[in-house]
């Protein structure tokens, strides 16, 4: 299935996690950043990641800190 | 007087961006320089390959490690409620706090807040366990409406942000500390120079939020410490008390006793 992670179309296996996507997304240095997750624009808890399964075009936002005002 | 934020003790009212900076290193003396402990951030998509951020975050924690200070995550960008509240939840994940500036644009040109959607954000936020700290125009009801629905903070705009035009309406923000005078006020946002920090504090605001006039400044470092100053300043002349103006003058030399040739023209 074909999903989207910060824009760009991803593809994984059917019945993928949160957790396999951002395998899959992130190289492993990245998976040590400090990072939160939307799912569909709804927030899912780091906890979530490997019990939250993904659909076809799901849309999924990886975010980091980054300095603001 | 002592200040707080949701009953956090803090030492200086001055709450500082860590953004537009020109480089992270001085981003991190200016911080320093500020005296600030609350600093804002922000989350947002980075290109993978991009480790800007992570420099910054390292800095942003150094920085509240040496101040003993605290992280208030920002929803900039956000133009529904329901964007902002995944936002602010995102946020109390990496960030572990339940303060949220919570910002929901309203208008791309001036950045104006949505007074409507920031309603029913803050309602859902405050359900929710968060401590808000709401961006908002300085409109008296729509501040009564914020502090009704339990925000013990209330930042009001002094101007748009980043336009550095500093206090656009004074009777109006003089207005909200008069009629709110339990809430914590903070000026956020369109503060260009330490006057317009201290004419806040002056008034009785109870603290001053600002980035761009300090990041924008040719030395960030030493704008720091005047924006300090002046909080400062400002402070201990709300405290001590401010004169009541007068229409016509009085002179500040007493007139008793005054020599013969003063008085000349009065004898006329």
């Amino acid at each position: 299935m074909n999903i989207f992670i910060n824009g760009e179309q991803v593809s994984l296996l059917e019945q993928a996690s949160v957790a396999d996507a951002l395998q899959q997304y992130l190289t492993e240095q990245q998976q040590a950043l400090t990072f939160a997750v939307a799912l569909n624009r709804d927030f899912v808890a780091n906890s979530d990641y490997a019990t939250t399964c993904l659909t076809e075009h799901d849309t999924l936002d990886v975010l980091f800190p980054i300095q603001g005002g | 007087m002592s200040f707080s934020i949701y009953g956090q003790a803090l030492s200086s009212r001055l709450l500082i961006g860590s953004a537009l900076y020109p480089s992270p290193e001085i981003m991190k003396k200016a911080i320093l320089a500020s005296d600030s402990q609350v600093v804002t951030l922000s989350l947002k998509r980075q290109n993978p390959n991009a480790m800007g951020g992570e420099q910054i975050w390292r800095y942003i924690q150094e920085i509240v490690k040496v101040k003993q200070g605290f992280l208030l995550p920002n929803t900039a960008g956000c133009k529904s409620a329901k964007e902002a509240v995944t936002l602010a939840k995102m946020s109390r994940e990496i960030f572990a706090t339940d303060w949220i500036k919570l910002e929901v644009i309203g208008d791309d040109y001036n950045l104006q807040p949505d007074a409507i959607e920031l309603l029913a954000a803050t309602e859902q936020l405050i359900a929710d366990g968060f401590k808000v700290l709401p961006y908002c125009t300085d409109d008296l009801v729509l501040c009564q409406r914020l502090y009704d629905l339990g925000c013990q903070v209330i930042m009001p705009w002094a101007s748009p942000i980043g336009t550095g035009k500093g206090l656009m309406n004074p009777y109006n923000l003089e207005t909200i500390r008069l009629r709110l005078p339990n809430a914590t006020l903070i000026l956020d946002a369109g503060i260009g120079k330490p006057s317009d920090a201290c004419l806040a504090m002056e008034m009785g605001y109870d603290g001053v939020l600002l980035n761009s006039a300090i990041a924008l400044a040719d030395n960030p470092v030493a704008m720091a410490q005047a924006f300090s100053l002046a909080v400062a300043s400002g402070e201990t002349a709300y405290v001590a008390g401010l004169m009541p103006e007068r229409q016509t003058a009085h002179p500040s030399t007493p007139t008793l006793d005054t020599p013969f040739w003063h008085h000349h023209g009065a004898t006329k």
